[in-house]
């Protein structure tokens, strides 16, 4: 391996030696390198430069900026950022896994304790976001990184937004599908700190039934999904809701008792569940007040992150972490597997079905940016258009991602009002 | 944005009068003066303005770009970093970190317009790689707190609503000093109040001795302000042209 002898070699910005390549993130190769100044580990994410011409890759520089002002033990610290042969690079702390990875390997088996002190951590970190005014737009357990000592840091800040101001319009067109609430779904561009409330509510479900909770697989599938569990909500309930943008009736069905969907959790934990569940947004519970709920104080303690169930580190070679890599799920990188779900796609130059979703994608773009949003069409962005897709839950995560992105770009070309 | 002042990286990085006041070396060797300083950096607040009209962005990301081209000349030189490349690549980076793009190309055309002068001739190529330099100048920390949210709200609560343009267009003067990269927003954007208070002949004092602000600082920046309006008159074209002319001298 040549390549890899060369990036052994290689020490950038004069402090920092590259290793292996850990997986293709958002917006750019990261890599493995030690950091000789600390003699730590860390992860550095190249950021491709913009093909049309735009600088400083957008998401990149949303990332930055809020990382920069983020400093807590439970967000991914951004230890520096420099300009590199015309790149710029940033570098992270190192992370050995995601929850993602705790959730799917059937050989850990999660207590109580251990759900509880996962979903502490999380909540933890949204708390100082919220105290800072930011969203974080882009909760799942593929973005909650866990470190060398258990740690879980959110992370992936490129979908985060300063929050604030009670009149400020935002895009409803963020989060993966699974962990959007329901406001989002049904268009809200107000809204605040309750859809991520929403999206860690998913989480800790899913920590409890190790699969995502609500598979919904196009906007309106995952109302569906969302009211087959809690029922269609009542006007009493939430009485905003008929205002929303892209309300429409849904017929009445019952919810099922949080019981019958958990029996193994505890009365307290559906008691939490069932208000970060809420469906208005003015109901659902803070992150700060479920971090006091009872749920938290009584037994079981949390368990210490040191002694959290973790999957084991990988050590294949190369080769068997690439022969591992389903080649259906996207293009080859040199990654471990349990990474790969983090892999994006090229924007251009690879077969298969992503490439199509990517052209389609962008005629979405073009109609939009043209002004001429079919209203008929209020899911523009409604994958469920790629039906003949099957869904894997990596592809649909990364292509989503990377489509809603560029939507978001797209549309903060036009000054937004004060 | 109505994220935390006090916590960000804005407020720790407030620097002292004096500190802002620093004519980089290399600048001095070509006879750049304190108020050459001043005067340019003024100049280009002007320009970012002029251009930021043309290609329409709010107020806010023109008050971030003129805070991102102070924050750079703290630390870097003129003469290293083109205050006429500078400026429209703050606009540029600006409206980026201000969520409301605005496309290199269409800077690039507008500058053109503003100016038929060479020296202000740059190309998209130049703009981006600006940019990153501009990163790096700003060390990567790119929220500004701004007076005008802090200003709407007093205003409010002072029952002042008839002095909000005349204190909003005072805010948008005080960009041409240094006061933003030395002080708080909301001291500045009480400041302001009182300046318009003065002008009016409206009394305020009951209402700003409830407040639990020194009232000195306010005061002083309201000083800061009225000098800053009487030297403002005094200022010529010539008298620009002579300080970006001593930029422009090969050493």
């Amino acid at each position: 391996m040549s390549e890899v002898d060369h990036l052994l070699t290689k020490k950038f910005a004069d402090r920092y030696l590259k290793r292996e390549v850990l997986g293709e993130g958002t917006y750019g190769v990261v890599y493995k390198a030690i950091d000789t100044k600390t003699g730590g580990t860390v992860a550095i994410k190249k950021i491709r430069l913009g093909k049309q011409k735009e600088g400083v890759n957008f998401t990149a520089l949303r990332e930055i900026k809020l990382l920069k002002e983020l400093k807590d033990p439970n967000i991914i610290e951004l230890i520096d950022a420099f300009p590199h042969k015309g790149n710029l690079h940033l570098v992270f702390e190192f992370m050995e896994t995601d929850l993602e990875a705790v959730i799917r390997d059937r050989n850990i088996v999660l207590s109580p304790a251990d759900i509880k002190s996962y979903l502490q951590m999380t909540l933890k970190g949204l708390a100082y976001c919220h105290k800072k005014w930011v969203l974080h737009r882009d909760m799942k357990p593929n973005n909650l990184l866990i470190g060398s000592r258990g740690q879980l840091k959110l992370a992936d800040f490129g979908l985060a937004r300063i929050f604030g101001s009670p009149d400020r319009r935002f895009t409803h067109q963020v989060f993966a599908r699974w962990y959007r609430a329901p406001e989002l779904l049904f268009g809200a561009k107000q809204y605040g700190p309750g859809v991520d409330v929403w999206a860690a509510a998913c989480i800790f479900a899913e920590l409890l039934l190790r699969r995502p909770f609500l598979q919904g697989n196009s906007d309106i599938d995952q109302l569906g999904k969302i009211f087959a569990a809690f029922g269609t909500p009542k006007s009493s309930q939430w009485p905003d809701m008929v205002y929303l943008p892209d309300y429409v009736e849904y017929q009445f069905v019952p919810g099922q008792s949080l019981r019958s969907l958990f029996p193994m959790a505890s009365d307290d934990a559906l008691d939490l569940l069932s208000k970060m569940f809420m469906y208005d947004p003015k109901a659902r519970i803070s992150v700060q007040q479920a971090l006091e709920h009872r749920y938290f104080s009584s037994v079981p303690p949390p368990t210490e992150p040191a002694l959290l169930p973790r999957p084991p580190p990988k050590r294949e070679s190369l080769n068997s972490r690439i022969s591992d890599f389903n080649p259906q799920e996207g293009p080859t990188v040199l990654s471990p597997p349990r990474k790969s779900r983090r892999v994006m796609p090229h924007r251009e130059g690879f077969e298969g079905n992503e490439y199509q979703v990517d052209k389609i994608d962008d005629h979405a773009n073009e109609r939009q940016a043209a002004g001429e949003r079919n209203e008929d069409v209020p899911m523009s962005i409604d994958f469920s258009v790629f039906g003949s897709r099957p869904p894997p839950r990596p592809t649909i995560t990364s292509a989503d991602r990377s489509h809603l992105k560029r939507k978001l770009d797209l549309e903060f070309q036009h000054p937004e009002e004060e | 944005m109505a994220a935390n002042f006090w916590t960000s990286s804005h407020y720790k990085q407030l620097l002292d009068q004096e500190e802002v006041d620093v004519v980089q070396p290399l600048d001095k060797e070509k006879g750049i003066t304190l108020e050459d300083f001043k005067l340019i950096k003024m100049h280009m607040a002007n320009y970012i303005g002029r251009l930021a009209q043309n290609v329409k962005v709010r107020q806010r990301v023109v008050a971030t770009a003129i805070t991102y081209m102070r924050r750079v000349y703290t630390r870097k030189s003129m003469t290293e970093y083109d205050p006429r490349l500078v400026a429209p690549t703050c606009l540029y980076l600006a409206s980026k970190a201000e969520e409301s793009t605005v496309q290199a190309r269409l800077l690039v055309f507008y500058i053109r317009k503003i100016y038929s002068d060479e020296k202000y001739r740059y190309e998209i190529k130049d703009i981006l790689e600006m940019e990153m330099k501009i990163l790096e100048g700003l060390n990567y920390y790119l929220v500004i707190f701004h007076p005008y949210r802090a200003l709407s709200q007093l205003l409010k609560d002072a029952e002042m609503n008839d002095a909000t343009q005349l204190s909003w267009g005072l805010v948008n003067d005080t960009y041409k000093m240094d006061l933003i990269l030395i002080h708080p927003p909301h001291l500045i954007a009480l400041a302001c109040i009182y300046v318009a208070s003065v002008l009016n002949d409206k009394e305020s004092t009951t209402w700003f001795e409830e407040l639990q602000v020194d009232m000195n600082v306010v005061k002083n920046i309201s000083m800061e302000i009225l000098e800053f309006y009487d030297y403002h008159q005094k200022i010529t074209d010539e008298r620009i042209n002579a300080a970006m002319n001593k930029l422009s001298l090969k050493q």
